[in-house]
């Protein structure tokens, strides 16, 4: 197999260059740290991955609701009973978010899609 | 017996010296159709997930990159002899042009913290508390929206900005950004080894350029942002 | 087959083997369903970067070869 020219010779190992080694540790391993030190995979942790599908999508949902309610209000459209009604309903959708992400034991930053390619969901 | 796949690389190839790979397992090279692949045998179900597997599993791909662009697989695929072969055999000419847009190539990976994320706090207007729990909850939302949409712009322009700033020396580019995150930028470029030196030279450039943006700058890697035929696979055949 | 989940300790400073699993974790070519690093059957969720899989058999010799050392 013939030899392609090469400028510079590959290293065994990764060359890093960062000025900032710290910050990007930081970043780099930040979903790590909110992972429990032992997880059993089980029918409960079965639940728990669906409860968190579920969430995530409802999350997304919320954040859509919430910027079209924003773009209403901001349109003129509303009146300011309708606008309250609208906010506090939003609210109210939010704590109940809240509530079931601690039902199951889930922070902010568990709800999340991977979509590969396309990125994550939220 | 399964195998570990670590990648493929076109035509016939001599390995001196390869490397071992996860779990110690020495490293061998399997000849499938035009093809060769990089394989341990292991004869468990699952591969831990280890600091030494997942950086033995880059060192075999690595080892091969001084002769030639490999198409990397990821950490963990282990399958059957007749898995392995099936899927390479049904995917030929995917891998083919693959293999075509790696070729001569290596990845450069880039990484930009920004380091202003206003948190946009504001002083409650005195007309705001003649309002409702509910208005003044759609009006905090409008604000946080205007700073996210602020912060969208200015990742895009970030993002445009580098892409000029490396044209003339990538053949091809997976960016991703996230405009709330402080990791706002990540980049694997596909870089022709010829062109290494200035990529680099250039990044050093941007850096400076823009100080308050603070760059990771990574490579030589395999190019594993740039193995992907499932796309191609799926839009040819109609499978999805 | 029950499936335990076990996470080591990362040498948390490690900016190279970050970046070295950045790459080999999220990328490259996939053999579909054959990927073995898995937290559950459902692949939607993420996978943190400190996770180890392995089977029943694999999980006790890790554990008990800690209680030894």
């Amino acid at each position: 197999m013939k030899l392609s020219p090469v400028e510079n010779p590959l290293t065994a190992e990764p060359e890093i260059e960062t000025a900032h080694v710290e910050e990007f540790v930081e970043q780099l391993r930040c979903v790590t740290d909110t992972l429990p030190s032992r997880i059993n995979i089980d029918a409960h942790n079965v639940e728990q991955g669906l409860a968190k599908l579920v969430l995530t999508l409802i999350e997304f949902i919320r954040r859509l609701l919430e910027k079209q309610a924003v773009r209403r209000m901001e349109g003129g459209d509303l009146s300011p009973e309708q606008i309250e009604e609208l906010g506090l309903a939003l609210m109210r959708l939010e704590a109940k978010l809240q509530e079931l992400k601690a039902q199951f034991g889930l922070a902010d930053e568990d709800l999340n899609l991977d979509l590969g390619p396309v990125g994550r969901l939220i | 017996m399964k195998l570990y796949v670590y990648c493929l690389v076109e035509g016939a190839a001599t390995l001196d010296q390869p490397p071992h790979g996860v779990s110690n397992a020495p490293v061998r090279i399997l000849p499938i159709d035009d093809f060769a692949v990089l394989v341990s045998e292991l004869d468990n179900d699952a591969v831990p997930l280890t600091r030494d597997n997942a950086l033995a599993h880059d060192a075999v791909v690595r080892s091969v990159l001084d002769r030639t662009t490999p198409l990397p697989f990821r950490f963990g695929t282990l399958v059957t002899a007749q898995q392995l072969r099936s899927y390479i055999s049904t995917r030929k000419p995917a891998l083919e042009t693959n293999l075509a847009l790696v070729r001569d190539c290596v990845e450069m990976s880039v990484k930009i913290i920004w380091t202003v994320l206003n948190d946009n706090k504001r002083e409650r207007q005195p007309s705001e508390n003649e309002q409702g729990a509910g208005a003044r909850f759609l009006e905090e939302r409008r604000q946080k929206l205007l700073g996210d949409e602020q912060r969208a712009a200015e990742a895009a322009e970030i993002s445009g900005w580098l892409r000029e700033t490396v044209s003339g020396v990538v053949r091809d580019e997976r960016v991703t950004v996230r405009p709330s995150e402080k990791l706002v930028l990540a980049a694997a470029y596909l870089v022709e080894r010829s062109k290494i030196k200035r990529f680099r030279d250039k990044i050093a450039e941007a850096g400076t350029a823009r100080p308050k943006l603070h760059f990771l700058l990574s490579g030589p890697w395999p190019p594993y942002s740039f193995a992907n035929i499932e796309l191609e696979f799926e839009t040819r055949l109609g499978v999805s | 087959m029950e499936k335990i989940v076990v996470i080591e300790e990362w040498e948390s400073s490690d900016l190279s083997l970050l970046e070295t699993l950045d790459h080999v974790l999220n990328r490259g070519l996939v053999i579909a369903g054959e990927i073995t690093i898995a937290v559950a059957d459902i692949d939607l969720i993420y996978v943190g970067l400190n996770v180890l899989v392995s089977s029943v058999e694999t999980a006790h010799e890790v554990l008990r070869k800690r209680e030894t050392t």
